[in-house]
């Protein structure tokens, strides 16, 4: 293996153990030796990688939005109607809440209540934008398709993404009392009912 | 005797059947020949894609068109109740733009009409190319023009509530520099003399200090005995106020008001042009209807001893390019840069209405009508300067033109007397 | 040229369905006579020419280089009792070179839309090649604009006096003059790059690309690079651009843009949409405090 191959892996064990942390934890009470003694680094290395713990908290908002923003360009590529693929995306994002909690989890409780950690490097959609993009993408499509009414982005998108952190936000606070799989069909129908042309 | 002449370079062409007794133009019939179809072209479009399409009406008139399209839409928003308070400026900049046209128009129809069919039909030819001073001075005046509205033919640049252009000074500058290469070479070329001192001429008797190519126009036409042909009905018309100059009727030297409700419109047999007329009657419409609704001394002492004659109605035109220069001077003077360029929302504001615009074009009264249901047109109509003066007439009276015509002693002369209306095809056939 | 025995090249300029708008803009060339000076001027519709059209319509005269100006109809547009068409079609089989002068003589333009099933361009339909195009496109020049810009007609007629060849694409358009975008040279370039959009009609301030209904960003030409009058533009002047020189020009609602959920329907040309996508996001996450300030301020 080539050392930049390597020095890559490494990173992405830094990203997943940190964003772990944080979201069990707590961005604040998380601090970089934590992090180093879980993988066994020392701190010396770890700031070899990333400089600052904001920069690695950025890099790990960028990161699980382009693994989140490569699923839903998948369903985009596919020839299906927008109704099928809202259920998919609904899917993928019950999934990785369920199978990768952490990614969601810091999306809420770290990337959302801790601004102020990503107003310099991370401002609006910057992090954000494998993800978003994706979500255009696929609004685009099924406007053009006349599946989808056509209205102003963030009318849409509000009505898309914050129902599905709602949700995921709820399966956290462990009042969900059934499996969040359960409500992938109705929670698809309703998104896709108040969109629809 | 009939006999049908292809007249052409008249922005197109037009067909003339004239009778003839015994070599005198007795009675002529004028026919253009193809009908383009921009007002059905309009119907089913975004009220606001009249500002685009009108305007390709005519090469020649185009900025013209859009300023009667968004003086249409305009009128139809304060019909449904949304008023629009254009700024000072964004009048004054149209006003500019408009005038900047006429005067490009006006000396191309004398570079490149008059003055060569003058001089084959009087044969004082002399070889000169007249075409290169109406191409310079259109290129001087248009440009300046294209400082605001982006550029002529076919510019866009009046919308509902404004104007699209936000100048700075350095816009207003070189406009003003171009309005006075404009008088520079209407002094050197056109009139031979100072402005200033042209401007003190107010009666014919004056008429002898006028030099350059409107001079040797005048005594063409004198020493030929052309300056009295060409007599019409000796009515005139102007609907639209601006430029400095106000509406009217004007008969008998007597000007009153009038309603652009009183426009009478019909279809002509054998003609792509429809014929229009106010409260039955024929009207002329043009610079010298202007001038006389307006009083303008020098052409009122004209009048007086040549009526509504070529030489009348030339000077008239070559006269008002004069004003013009002056005028848009003076609005460019007034412009003050720290208002709004224009004062509505740029979305589109209602959804149903009717609207009528009137501008006064190089050849005369312009107007233009809009119906909008549900965000579409569903009816527009165009009625163009030429329509006036080119109309067959009615049972009562004949054409302005036709009139003019008849009892010439030649098609040729009857020909020269015919593009002395400054006729325009391609408008006439919208 | 081929007719060595003419000194000068013969031009003849025929007018079919059209407004003259391309004849009065040519008129405006500050170099005119200079170029005319290289032909000699057979016929034009407003220029003083030797022949009249009277004489032209009887098909006798000779000619190298034929402007066809205006729409093309098979039947029904007669001058003088000839069908035009019929005449249009003469010339170009015995000139060396054919300019489509306009957008109408090109790909049918403003006048196709009154009779779209015949009325076309010359050798084009919107896009699609008319039955005249096997016999003429070898000579053809597409010179789309509504109406043509003076100097792009001023450059190829150079061109074709000096004996150079004209690399043209697909539609038969000089690429020097077409290959780049209007959008190419737009004074408000820096606003499109950081996506601010203007906030109405009248400002300087802003691009016309995201909500007036500016097609610059997909419209062949070099408006903004060859001005307008030697001193301006539409987008300069703060008009949107209505693709004008494009096969399918005149389309509708000119003055909005067609968005799906906010996204503009038309990308800049060539620009895959996930890569015009995820720049606008980035870019549009910055707030740039110029570019939220009018330039000049004339208030005191």
């Amino acid at each position: 293996m080539k050392i930049a191959d390597k020095k890559a892996l490494k990173r992405e064990s830094i990203i997943q153990t940190a964003l772990q942390l944080f979201s069990t934890n707590g961005f604040h009470k998380t601090t970089i030796p934590d992090i180093a003694a879980k993988l066994g680094m020392s701190v010396g290395n770890l700031y070899n990688y990333f400089s600052s713990k904001d920069l690695l908290a950025q890099e790990i908002i960028r990161y699980t939005s382009e693994v989140l923003g490569e699923k839903i360009k998948e369903v985009n590529m596919l020839d299906v109607s927008a109704e099928e693929k809202v259920h998919k995306i609904v899917e993928i994002y019950f999934s990785m809440a369920k199978e990768k909690p952490e990614m969601i989890e810091y999306f809420l409780r770290v990337y959302l209540s801790n601004r102020e950690v990503f107003s310099d490097g991370c401002e609006g959609m910057v992090c954000v934008s494998g993800f978003i993009t994706e979500i255009m993408i696929f609004f685009d499509d099924a406007v053009s398709s006349g599946e989808l009414r056509n209205q102003d982005f963030f009318s849409a998108f509000g009505l898309f993404m914050g129902y599905l952190g709602g949700m995921v936000f709820l399966k956290g606070e462990g009042v969900l009392p059934k499996d969040i799989a359960c409500y992938i069909d109705d929670i698809s129908r309703n998104i896709y009912y108040a969109l629809k042309a | 005797m009939m006999i049908k002449k292809l007249i052409e370079k008249i922005e197109g062409e037009a067909e003339l059947d004239f009778t003839l007794q015994k070599g005198i133009v007795e009675d002529v019939r004028i026919r253009f020949g193809f009908y383009r179809g921009i007002e059905e072209i309009l119907v089913g479009k975004a009220p606001r894609d009249a500002l685009v399409i009108t305007p390709r009406v005519c090469g020649i008139c185009n900025h013209a068109h859009l300023l009667a399209a968004v003086s249409a839409l305009e009128n139809g928003y304060e019909n449904a109740g949304i008023a629009v308070a254009l700024s000072s400026k964004a009048r004054y900049i149209r006003e500019f733009t408009l005038a900047c046209e006429l005067i490009q128009n006006h000396m191309k129809w004398f570079y490149m009409t008059i003055l060569p069919q003058l001089e084959r039909l009087t044969q004082s030819e002399n070889g000169e190319n007249h075409a290169l001073k109406a191409s310079y001075l259109s290129g001087v005046i248009t440009k300046a023009l294209a400082i605001f509205a982006g550029q002529w033919p076919h510019s866009s640049y009046a919308v509902p509530g404004g104007v699209t252009c936000d100048p700075t000074y350095i816009d207003v500058m070189q406009a003003a520099t171009l309005v006075d290469e404009s008088i520079r070479f209407f002094e050197q070329v056109v009139i031979g003399m100072a402005l200033e001192e042209y401007m003190q001429i107010d009666a014919v008797g004056n008429l002898h200090e006028v030099k350059g190519d409107l001079g040797n126009v005048l005594y063409l036409l004198g020493t030929h005995g052309i300056a009295e042909y060409g007599k019409s009905h000796d009515r005139f018309i102007a609907f639209a106020e601006g430029l400095g100059m106000q509406s009217g009727k004007s008969i008998a030297t007597t000007v009153s008001k009038i309603d652009v409700r009183y426009v009478q419109e019909w279809v002509q047999e054998k003609s792509m042009a429809k014929a229009v007329s106010y409260k039955d009657r024929m009207y002329e419409t043009g610079p010298l209807a202007r001038a006389m609704v307006n009083k303008i001394p020098i052409i009122k002492s004209l009048h007086k001893r040549y009526k509504d004659a070529v030489l009348t109605r030339v000077f008239a035109r070559v006269h008002e390019g004069v004003m013009l220069l002056s005028y848009a001077k003076e609005v460019l003077q007034k412009l003050d840069l720290s208002e709004p360029s224009c004062t509505l929302e740029s979305r589109l504001l209602a959804d149903t209405f009717e609207g009528t615009g009137v501008v006064e074009a190089a050849r005369g009264s312009l107007i233009h009508k809009i119906k909008v249901e549900d965000k579409k047109i569903s009816h527009y109509d165009i009625i163009v300067p030429t329509q006036w003066n080119l109309s067959a007439g009615t049972d009562q009276e004949k054409g302005v033109a036709i009139k003019a015509m008849i009892g010439a002693k030649s098609m040729e002369e009857a020909s020269f007397l015919f593009r002395t209306f400054d006729v325009c095809s391609v408008c006439t056939t919208q | 040229m081929k007719n060595k025995q003419h000194s000068k090249p013969r031009l003849l300029w025929l007018q079919s369905i059209s407004c003259n708008g391309n004849a009065h803009s040519f008129l405006n060339h500050p170099d005119l006579f200079s170029i005319l000076s290289h032909f000699e001027l057979v016929y034009h519709p407003i220029l003083e020419t030797k022949h009249t059209l009277q004489d032209i319509l009887k098909c006798e005269t000779e000619c190298d280089i034929l402007i066809i100006e205006g729409s093309l109809k098979e039947k029904g547009l007669m001058k003088a009792g000839v069908e035009v068409s019929s005449v249009i079609k003469h010339y170009a089989s015995i000139a060396t070179h054919i300019i489509s002068a306009g957008t109408c003589a090109t790909f049918g333009g403003m006048f196709k839309q009154y009779d779209p099933e015949h009325i076309t361009g010359f050798c084009f339909d919107g896009e699609v090649q008319t039955t005249r195009y096997e016999q003429y496109a070898q000579k053809l020049i597409s010179l789309p604009g509504c109406p043509i810009h003076p100097k792009w007609l001023g450059f190829v007629l150079m061109m074709i006096v000096q004996n150079r060849p004209i690399a043209k694409d697909s539609l038969h358009r000089p690429l020097e003059l077409y290959a780049p975008t209007v959008h190419t040279g737009c004074a408000r370039n820096e606003y499109f790059e950081w996506k601010v959009d203007t906030e109405g009609f009248g400002l300087k301030e802003g691009c016309l690309f995201y909500e007036l209904g500016c097609q610059g960003p997909y419209t062949h030409g070099s408006c903004n690079k060859i001005l307008w009058n030697d001193i301006s533009s539409k987008t300069i002047a703060g008009t949107p651009c209505f693709g004008c020189t494009e096969p399918d020009f005149p389309k509708t609602t000119l003055f909005e843009t067609e968005t799906r959920m906010g996204i503009p329907a038309t990308m800049p040309l060539g620009i895959p949409r996930r890569a015009y996508l995820t720049v606008t996001g980035v870019v549009k996450s910055f707030r740039i405090k110029r570019f939220e300030e009018r330039l000049i301020s004339y208030d005191d």
